[in-house]
């Protein structure tokens, strides 16, 4: 039996992925370095700036903080999942672009990942009649997220966008 | 909190300039699909890892890399020895001229750093040697196999102290660790002013080293092909041709024409990636030595705090004198500018001329003098970060203005008002080195105090009292010396190269128009601006341009983008090369309609003649006819290929006004900004959305300083503050959105009336939040707090603490 690899399976973008793993390799790597998917970026190492950030069963974590082998069967979903090459942008990502949330762009698909999960939940509270996140919920979202460019408020500005009420043709 | 508003433009631009396009860049880097060099995977890649020196100062008596060599994976191993034939890395910008202090050429400059360093280190992070495997895992696990010797030797990590008798000695041949001192201004005339002055303040202040921290680390990936002896280099770099120009010529010696340096989509800068580290040149001669396989290296976040250049730290003890009724007549200033173990590329000269020169910022003052003690330290090199040096000098003047006008007891607007240039002055020598080219300053300062509901304050800071908290305000005015340069006028400040900046523009047969020119972004959105800039002149759509940078073998020689020059230098390079355009396009369109040249009018993107609309070429008829040639009188060459070297009669000097709120919890020590006012001034702009974005980061890079971003080297020169849990950079929660507002005199100095804009914002911040923390703060007594003002910092000041 051989200890310095593990066989798993990673659903990826709603592809199975079966490989052997190192036990001590970091979700990113295989991201990145074993399935060419290069979008999902590394900023830190140390979990502070949220570049690595993919969604793994629909809740989005840094995936510099997680062993592949620790994600095994699970589905994981990084920014090429989202769109495809040169496609249609998601609503949030439609937003973004609106009001110019990105510049360097080393952050952003992290932050996109990031963000996808709370304008979810804000699109279905809002469905239901509830408010959309306050300002500091937005900031208090975003406190994983590092980015040196912007200053986040453009990036604000387009989690409002797209977390408005009447959300304008629904991309 | 107030919402962010939009610029304000006095009119609606008539073409496609000065609008609010979308940045064509966006949505690829929505969809994570742009190219960061860490992205690049060529076939055959190995990787390198470098070993830094664990240790900030000691002699190298020996290195072995046998064992490394040994290891899994392991292809090669290499110290200096490997490469007798390298130079160091030369430092190109030498204050106070190039012939005061060194030889005109930058071979061997006193200090200068080696590609490797073989016998002494001189900061944590030192590269001293290299490993090439197959995987990064393998070259990173080997660099524990590399047995190194070390003698230590004392450290020192401050510039002043580095100055003192008996201090450690970083290099044989730079004696008391002195790299320059340099003056500028009237020493005489100043220290009679403030000898005879009603009123003096004087202030010791700390500008603490802080670290730009672009979220994407550098890399390199080196590429050597045998078969035609030429070099290729994929690099996190802000000016490929300059990279080409000092790699090529001044440290490998290989022919200028045999390297190629390419710029991917950078994941921010701020300065630091304008630099040339031993890892560029490093790739190029590993990918070489085996055999032309691209080598590739991506620095990880503690390796990027350790190596790549950081910014500020200065010391300084400055003075202002003035009258009893608020007119200032001196300023003065003595700094102590910590140049880390190496003078890095332009590092010297950001800390001396770059600072010194602007000092006075807004005002109109008799008399000002500065002083740069520029010094050898135990730490990571000193270098450019987001409004390096006017952000030095921003605040020590604009903390003076404070200490002034409380000493006098007036309001500090109304101190600054009585003492901005006039705006009938200009242009304006300000009497230490800058001339200042156009500006209403009252106007830019009257709008910021009115946006920023100025004459309300005191009834906020009587309802937040009641609240606990101590609510202060503070202003900070700048002048931003930007469009770098004047290439004669660089060669006088010191530096050793050109910086002017080029464009080239190619119509196509179908009529579409390719831009290249030598910038290179690193997120400020070149290829929408640049595309704006051409059709507007060219009257053609912008969705025709598109717009190509950062190689060096398809773009015309060019600087690169630094210092907030891109759109002061490159733009009109782009505009000068159209105007070219259309004078051949009217030149040949009188060919083409059969009329005098007199009689042929270029608009909307087209030819027609005078009076008779009818008589007419569209711009996509005249593309394919000039493709074709056909007709053309032997004056006028076929095609439509021109470029434009500009270099500019002058700097351009933008400027505005901050103004900061802040909340001080007198419990908690914390400070918390709760409105920011910004009114900035950068001539005519070429899309307000991208630069609005460019000043709301850059105000909150300076609140980081202001509150909470920190380089600290423990006694033994290493750095504590080695990645992003003990660095604090602002996150999302730590700034409400900010009241944005325009003023517009547009820079005589180049055809657009452009100012530099990308980081202007960064100068004033960290002044105007002291400066509010030092107001909210006031009636205990306290004059100054150091940056960065931390809440235990803050707390023990309220509670009455010496600082």
């Amino acid at each position: 039996m051989d200890l310095t690899r593990i066989e798993l399976t990673l659903h990826v973008n709603g592809r199975p992925e079966e490989f052997a793993a190192p036990p001590n390799e970091l979700l990113v790597e295989r991201l990145r370095d074993g399935l060419g998917l290069t979008g999902t970026k590394v900023g830190c190492d140390t979990g502070q700036c949220g570049t690595c950030v993919v969604r793994l069963d629909g809740r989005s974590v840094k995936s510099c903080l997680i062993l592949t082998a620790s994600a095994a069967g699970s589905e994981v979903t990084t920014i090429e999942g989202v769109t495809t090459p040169g496609g249609e942008l998601t609503g949030l990502q439609e937003a973004l672009r609106q009001e110019h949330g990105t510049q360097c762009g080393f952050c952003t698909p992290g932050m996109v990942m990031a963000l996808g999960e709370l304008v979810e939940t804000a699109r279905a509270e809002g469905a239901a009649g509830g408010p959309p996140p306050t300002e500091p919920e937005i900031r208090e979202w975003l406190t994983g997220n590092l980015c040196r460019c912007t200053g986040y408020h453009s990036v604000v500005r387009g989690v409002q966008r797209a977390c408005a009420p009447a959300e304008p043709e629904g991309r | 909190m107030t919402t962010t508003t939009p610029a304000q433009d006095s009119q609606e631009p008539a073409g496609v300039l000065g609008r609010p396009l979308d940045s064509r860049e966006d949505p690829g880097l929505l969809r994570g699909e742009a190219t960061y060099v860490a992205d690049i995977d060529l076939p055959g890649t190995v990787h390198m890892a470098i070993l830094g020196s664990p240790v900030a100062h000691a002699r190298i008596l020996s290195i072995d890399t046998k064992a490394a060599e040994q290891l899994p994976g392991v292809l090669k191993a290499a110290t200096a020895a490997d490469f007798p034939d390298v130079m160091p890395l030369p430092c190109i910008w030498i204050p106070g001229g190039v012939e005061s202090h060194f030889p005109p050429h930058p071979y061997g400059l006193p200090g200068a750093r080696p590609v490797l360093t073989g016998d002494t280190v001189r900061h944590v992070g030192d590269p001293i040697a290299v490993v090439v495997a197959e995987t990064p895992r393998q070259a990173a696990a080997a660099l524990a196999a590399i047995s190194v010797e070390y003698e230590p030797l004392p450290v020192v990590t401050r510039a002043d102290h580095a100055l003192a008798d008996g201090a450690p000695q970083l290099h044989e041949a730079v004696p008391g660790n002195l790299n320059a001192y340099w003056t500028c201004g009237d020493k005489d005339r100043t220290d009679a002013a403030v000898a005879a002055a009603e009123v003096t303040v004087e202030l010791d202040l700390v500008n603490q080293r802080t670290i730009n921290s672009p979220i994407e680390p550098r890399g390199a990936v080196g590429v050597y092909d045998p078969a035609t002896g030429e070099y290729t280099l994929h690099a996190s770099t802000q000016g490929p041709h300059n990279h080409r120009f000092l790699l090529s010529a001044l440290v490998l010696g290989i022919p200028f024409n045999k390297l190629r340096v390419i710029a991917p989509t950078v994941g921010g800068s701020f300065g630091t990636k304008g630099y040339l580290y031993p890892d560029m040149a490093l790739v190029l001669l590993l990918s070489k030595a085996l055999g032309g396989r691209p080598v590739k290296w991506v620095d990880t976040r503690t390796g990027l705090m350790n190596s790549t250049v950081q910014g500020r730290d200065h010391r300084q003890h400055v003075t202002l004198a003035g009258t009893r009724d608020g007119r200032i007549t001196a300023v003065r200033c003595t700094s102590y500018a910590n140049l880390g173990a190496y003078p890095s590329t332009i590092g010297p000269g950001v800390a001396t001329a770059l600072m010194g020169r602007s000092i006075s910022g807004m005002y109109d003052i008799p008399a000002a003098f500065c002083e740069v003690y520029a010094a050898f330290t135990n730490t990571v090199p000193l270098g450019a970060q987001r409004g390096s040096g006017r952000a030095e000098a921003a605040f020590l003047m604009e903390r003076l203005v404070d200490r002034y006008a409380a000493e006098i007891g007036m309001d500090p607007a109304e101190v600054r008002r009585r003492n901005l240039v006039p705006k009938e002055k200009f242009p304006y020598d300000n009497g230490l080195g800058w001339t200042y080219d156009s500006g209403d300053y009252r106007l830019n300062l009257d709008r910021a105090l009115e946006l920023s509901g100025y004459a309300g304050m005191p009834a906020r800071k009587a309802a937040a009292r009641a609240r606990g908290k101590r609510l202060g305000v503070g202003i900070a005015t700048y002048v931003a010396v930007c469009g770098v340069g004047p290439s004669t006028r660089m060669s006088k400040e010191g530096m050793l190269g050109g910086t002017w900046e080029s464009a080239n523009i190619r119509v196509h047969p179908t009529g579409e128009v390719t831009v290249t020119v030598g910038s290179a972004s690193t997120g400020q959105s070149h290829g929408t601006v640049f595309a704006q800039v051409a059709a507007d002149e060219l009257g053609i759509d912008p969705g025709q341009v598109q717009v190509h940078e950062g190689d060096t073998l398809k773009a015309p020689y060019g600087q690169g983008t630094y210092g907030s020059r891109s759109y002061s230098m490159a733009a009109p390079a782009i505009a000068l090369t159209a105007r070219k355009i259309k004078a051949k396009l009217v030149r040949a369109g009188a060919v083409f309609l059969g009329v005098p040249e007199d009689r042929v009018v270029y608009a909307d993107g087209g030819v027609h003649e005078v009076g008779n609309p009818d008589n007419a070429k569209t711009f996509a008829e005249l593309a394919m006819a000039m493709w074709y040639g056909w007709g053309l009188p032997p004056e006028i060459e076929p095609a439509l290929d021109e470029t434009t070297h500009f270099d500019p009669p002058d700097f351009n000097y933008p400027f505005g006004t901050h103004i900061a709120v802040v909340e001080v919890d007198e419990l908690t020590g914390e400070t918390e900004v709760v409105d920011y006012t910004a009114v900035d001034d950068a001539g005519n702009i070429g899309n307000p959305k991208v630069v609005a974005g460019q000043i709301e980061g850059s105000i909150v890079h300076g609140l980081g300083q202001a509150l909470m971003e920190a380089a600290e080297y423990d006694e033994n020169g290493v750095l504590v503050s080695s990645d992003l849990e003990s660095y604090a950079l602002p996150r999302a929660a730590d700034a409400p959105f900010f009241t944005l507002g325009r003023t517009v005199t547009p820079s005589p100095h180049n055809p657009l009336g452009a100012k530099g804009a990308g980081e202007i914002a960064t100068v004033p911040p960290a002044a105007a939040v002291v400066n509010a923390v030092v107001d909210a703060l006031s009636d205990l007594g306290v004059r100054h707090i150091d940056m960065p003002l931390t809440p235990e910092k803050v707390w023990r000041r309220l509670r009455g603490e010496a600082p």
